[in-house]
């Protein structure tokens, strides 16, 4: 996967839903579910904040609306489903690379993980 | 418990329908959906029902709230009004109709002529406004508005330059402050629409138009203090994030606009006598 040094930074949000959608395809309460996993339940989104960031992802190519099924794992209610797009797999790379970068640096300058030491 | 759900269900329905409507027809079906999933979720655990509710809601709530915000400041409608000089022009005309009906229904018990250069001086600073902003909502279509970091847009809006900012409040509370200017230079046909008799030359130039320049200028301070302590907000908001990023700007930002709105309804409430033809008010 190539990855692009232009693109810019990511808000947490859209983050957090590019990354519950990198292993598939979900609806919205997926997300939410994944979103609380990946993070250890320490981030919780609302609907609001959700579809706001789902919202510009679509309208940035992020993300797109794949067909309307039932989830077998729930009732037989017929849901619209997301999935990342390939302009989406880009931009979570280039912040994931971000991410290592500064990570990268800290361990450099014996910030991380010594940092926690420091805590006791 | 399924009255209540239903109950739940088409309150949050109808809280959706507040939603920009481009935006609820894309997203309001699997919101709907999403509340459903939820619900069913809590209702199962058994326990803090009306919290996640009561959370659900706001949060929503808040949702809409960012999302006109967001309408409002990428300037879509601004764009779309301000397209044309001819729609402008209108535009003015139409914000000003509403004062001239007032004027009319105030001026029926009277004998007096139609104060009708006190409108068209009212349509001009209007107009002036709306001049001064155009090119500033053409320069907004240049920007960026990717949900990522929005920083290259910034040159770009009103809302994020400060000198901008300060130039544009500083415009919009002087445009209306002219008339009263022009009053108490002794403009003859404001003079004696306003203040009945001419008053001294002296009282005019060295009290009345330095306190008037000086009151204007203070007003225009917490209106570009408004305008410069939103751009963080705003900046924030369009990159998808919360609006409680910065709690000391929305502080602000809420003070001085619930100043200016409660100062709007105490005039509001004070001529309303007036415009219902109470007789001899003031």
């Amino acid at each position: 996967m190539t990855t692009t040094n232009s693109t810019p930074p990511l808000t947490p949000a859209v983050l957090h839903i590019l990354l519950a959608l990198s292993s598939g395809e979900r609806h919205g309460y997926g997300i939410m579910k994944q979103v609380e996993t990946d993070s250890q339940g320490k981030v919780a989104m609302g609907p609001g904040t959700l579809y706001g960031s789902l919202k510009r992802m679509l309208d940035a190519g992020l993300v797109k609306e794949s067909d309307k099924r039932v989830d077998p794992e729930m009732d037989d209610e017929r849901r619209i489903y997301y999935q990342i797009t390939g302009v989406g797999a880009q931009a979570l790379a280039a912040e994931l690379e971000r991410y290592q970068r500064i990570v990268t640096i800290a361990q450099q300058r014996k910030l991380y993980p010594k940092t926690f030491a420091y805590v006791v | 418990m399924l009255y209540e759900q239903d109950a739940v269900r088409t309150l949050y329905k109808k809280l959706l329908s507040f939603y920009p409507r481009s935006f609820q027809e894309q997203l309001g079906e699997s919101m709907e959906q999403t509340f459903q999933d939820l619900w069913n979720e809590k209702r199962q655990t058994k326990k803090g029902l009306f919290g996640f509710v009561l959370w659900t809601f706001i949060e929503t709530a808040m949702g809409i709230f960012r999302e006109h915000l967001l309408l409002i400041s990428l300037g879509d409608i601004m764009q779309a009004t301000l397209k044309t000089l001819g729609s402008s022009a209108l535009i003015n005309f139409l914000l000003i109709l509403p004062f001239m009906m007032m004027e009319v229904v105030n001026r029926r018990n009277f004998n007096e002529d139609f104060p009708i250069l006190l409108f068209f001086g009212m349509w001009i600073n209007l107009f002036a406004i709306s001049l001064i902003l155009l090119p500033i909502v053409r320069g907004r279509r240049t920007g960026n508005h990717d949900m990522a970091n929005p920083v290259p847009a910034q040159e770009n809006t009103l809302l994020t330059n400060p000198k901008s900012a300060a130039m544009i409040s500083v415009v919009l509370i002087l445009a209306p402050g002219i008339l009263p200017l022009l009053d108490s230079l002794g403009w003859e046909p404001l003079e004696r629409l306003l203040n009945g008799p001419n008053p001294e030359q002296l009282y005019v130039f060295g009290v009345r138009v330095p306190s008037q320049f000086i009151a204007l200028l203070l007003i225009s301070l917490p209106v570009a203090a408004g305008i410069i302590a939103g751009r963080p907000i705003v900046s924030t908001l369009r990159a998808g994030g919360s609006l409680f990023v910065h709690p000391i700007n929305l502080i602000i930002v809420v003070f001085i606009l619930s100043t200016f709105a409660i100062g709007l309804a105490n005039l509001i409430i004070d001529q309303w006598p007036c415009f219902i033809g109470v007789p001899n008010c003031d």
